[in-house]
């Protein structure tokens, strides 16, 4: 425990010299894109505040995004979960496409995602829900040999209004293992930064470093077992992030269920990093004239 | 020969520093603000201190590419914000760019940043110390 906070005082502390303006939602997307040869990457942790019946558990996640170009980001995620008083488990990967098909900044900016997922069914990290509700009550020994492969895309509604963000997601996912129809999901949220003038001074506390809002996210079920908001997970989460460098930012959400289904609140924390002209510095290495 | 070794070095220096600017960046003719984004005024054009804030925000977002001076570094393609051709430009068309970028020279849009900040980076863009350049007629675009 006490090694775990001395690698987060590490990271924390030896980011101070380092930028970025982080979108502070955990599920929903908004229309900012990765800034051409960056690498962000992404720790985040969901927490499962379990119900009666139900056991703690942590899914952790690490994200590795890259500006392909001003219009198209790509990211991996690895993701893994242990439950008290069962085992830790990879619960799989990740790869998702996010493209911006219009080149100027719009009132209302569609960005189209597309991912493609390598999991099993004990992952937990809720990075979106789509469908009815996760199964958070069976062993991983059950859940971790049920493969999955998936594609999901998303259509991103997004805009700016008075330095208000406010995002929409439409989520459709196709289980390629088994047939279990088209499930679809839903998240949405708006935020804004808590000062909008920035302050001469290099400070760590100033409102200007942080973002708060609140988003909403869910199941909306699927062509298998009737599309709809019923018998389907519904949550609210208060976001906010905070700037603690100038390349480094943490990520804080509590998320709380609107019905019985699934955990009846999620903790998500993160933290993120971002490495500007990764890229460049890459070709660099490799005789590249980037 | 030791005597010449410090001239040689701000030589080189001075050699490196000019060809590694971009003082004949040459501009995006179809990279136009529509003309009402053009017209519009800084908000902050009666609170100059706001470009220390524009300062602290170019270091963060703008240096990578246009490099600590704002001369642009040739290597990422980025206009030399010194050259009249761009200080030519009008606080709405410099606002405007900001706010949209140039995907296609792979300038990213900064909308991210709140609208107070863009102008405060506008304000800062006017602090660079402008270079005695020849310029094309067009001074909308860069």
């Amino acid at each position: 425990m006490r090694q775990s906070f001395l690698v987060i005082f590490l990271v924390v502390g030896t980011s101070l010299l380092c930028r970025s303006q982080e979108s502070p939602y955990i599920v929903t997307y908004d229309h900012h894109l990765e800034e051409p040869g960056n690498l962000e990457i992404e720790n985040y942790a969901t927490l499962g505040v379990p119900r009666a019946d139900q056991n703690f558990y942590a899914a952790p996640w690490m994200e590795i995004e890259y500006g392909v170009t001003a219009r198209w980001t790509a990211e991996l995620y690895l993701e893994g979960q242990g439950t008290a008083g069962d085992s830790a488990v990879f619960t799989g990967w990740r790869i998702e496409n996010r493209f911006r098909p219009l080149k100027r900044e719009h009132r209302i900016n569609p960005v189209l995602y597309l991912e493609y997922e390598d999991i099993t069914e004990a992952s937990r990290i809720q990075k979106e829900i789509t469908g009815g509700a996760p199964d958070v009550t069976s062993p991983n020994s059950e859940l971790q040999p049920i493969k999955n492969h998936e594609l999901e895309g998303k259509l991103i509604l997004s805009g700016t209004i008075h330095d208000w963000n406010l995002a929409g997601n439409f989520i459709t996912e196709k289980n390629l293992s088994r047939s279990e129809g088209f499930e679809f999901g839903y998240a949405f949220g708006f935020s804004r930064p808590l000062a909008t003038l920035a302050s001469a001074e290099r400070c760590r506390l100033c409102r200007e470093n942080f973002i708060a809002g609140v988003e909403f996210y869910g199941g909306l079920g699927s062509t298998a077992d009737g599309v709809g908001v019923r018998d389907t997970a519904h949550y609210v989460a208060p976001v906010v992030s905070w700037q603690v460098s100038e390349n480094g930012s943490i990520h804080f959400s509590p998320s709380f269920a609107l019905n019985g289904l699934g955990s009846p609140m999620l903790i998500r924390v993160g933290y993120s990093y971002e490495i500007h002209g990764f890229g460049s510095k890459l070709a660099q290495m490799f005789g590249g004239k980037h | 020969m030791r005597r010449l070794a410090p001239i040689a070095t701000v030589a080189v220096t001075l050699v490196i520093a000019v060809f590694g600017q971009n003082s004949g960046y040459q501009q995006d003719s179809s990279w136009r603000a529509p003309v009402e984004a053009a017209a519009r005024a800084n908000p902050l054009a009666s609170r100059p201190e706001s470009a220390a804030g524009g300062q602290k925000l170019f270091h963060r977002n703008c240096v990578e590419c246009h490099g600590e001076d704002g001369s642009g570094l040739i290597k990422k393609h980025a206009a030399d914000l010194q050259l009249p051709l761009v200080q030519q430009q009008s606080d709405g068309t410099l606002f405007w760019k900001i706010t949209n970028g140039n995907p296609d020279r792979g300038m990213p849009s900064f909308s991210k940043l709140p609208e107070l900040q863009r102008w405060q980076l506008v304000l800062y863009l006017r602090t660079l110390k402008p270079k005695l350049v020849p310029h094309s007629k067009d001074g909308n675009n860069q």
